[in-house]
């Protein structure tokens, strides 16, 4: 069973004296800010390339964010917790990339629309190209998890930036909403969504799997 | 009979529905019995939410695709060379 808030990996980053110390000035808030990028880092860049497919746009993405967290650290008030911010940022960051490849971007916000509006994306499978896919990392196709992980790149951009957020990277369900600017109803209703589909994607897999495997021993 | 009483109480889609608020821990009472006698009788539907938990569990993301150490030294040098990170 699930809590709805999980234990904070970046509990380090996100205490009050931290952020103290990243706003301070001088050699102390530089050897903060390295503290910061090391801690967040890879996380960030996951989050990110599971919108866009190619390494460079990645590190691009991610550089970018951490000039925007320097850039708006003296405005940061610390409502929120600052990775949720840090989210936030990169979220921008990703749509302004989207942005930028035209086509990408009709996809993005249509696909947002009509999963909106209909809920439905069943037949929507369009995967996403799996980053640096030719790596020895790439587990194996044939397990549950790997097919878990292969449904999440065919989820539309909205629908995987919740599932990543909320399950992937254990965002609570008001941190995701505050990310994305969506009410946390809205963050509900898409994650369940996005597991049922993720659900039915492995089911229907597993099925041609064993018809696979029926039809090679007949 | 008891199973296939509790199989046609709820129907297998309103099951799967209750799916998130099963993972939260948020079924009623009564909602929670109900569910736990259907999935009793109904191997679909325990198939279904055993999915639906590993779909919810990041466990499976832990190992994929790991970042390659260089593009974190990438992102130093570049903040450092901005004056944002001091240098090591
Ligand atoms: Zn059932």
């Amino acid at each position: 069973m699930r809590g709805e808030e999980g234990s904070d990996p970046f509990a380090e980053v996100n205490a009050p004296e931290f952020l103290a110390r990243l706003v301070k000035g001088g050699a102390e808030s530089q050897k903060a800010f390295g503290q910061l990028v090391r801690v967040t880092h890879d996380r960030f860049l996951a989050f990110v390339r599971r919108s866009l497919s190619s390494s460079d746009e990645c590190q691009e993405v991610v550089q970018e964010m951490y000039l925007a967290v320097h850039k708006g650290l003296s405005k940061f008030e610390g409502k929120s917790k600052l990775t949720t911010w840090m989210y936030s940022l990169a979220h921008y960051k990703i749509c302004d990339k989207l942005a930028e490849k035209d086509r990408a971007h009709q996809e993005l916000t249509e696909s947002n629309e009509a999963v909106l509006i209909t809920g439905d994306y069943s037949d929507s499978f369009d995967p996403v190209t799996p980053w640096d896919a030719s790596a020895d990392h790439v587990l194996a196709r044939s397990s549950v998890e790997s097919l878990i992980v292969e449904a999440v790149k065919a989820l539309p951009p909205l629908a995987r930036e919740i599932y990543q957020l909320r399950d992937v990277d254990g965002l609570s369900g008001e941190d995701a909403a505050a990310v994305l600017e969506m009410p946390p109803v809205n963050v509900r209703v898409q994650l369940h969504r996005a597991r049922k589909f993720i659900v039915r994607y492995v089911q229907e897999k597993m099925k041609d799997k064993s018809v696979q495997r029926g039809a090679s021993r007949s | 009979m008891k199973d296939l009483f509790y199989v046609l109480y709820y129907p297998c889609d309103q099951i799967r529905d209750f799916a998130y608020d099963y993972l939260e821990g948020k079924l009623g009472l009564m909602t929670g019995l109900r569910f736990r006698q259907h999935l009793k009788g109904c191997p679909e539907c325990q198939d279904y939410i055993r999915l639906y938990e590993m779909a919810a569990d990041p466990k499976q993301f832990a190992n994929e695709n790991p970042i390659p150490p260089e593009f974190i030294d990438h992102t130093l040098k570049f903040l450092q060379e901005k004056g944002i990170v001091g240098e090591e």
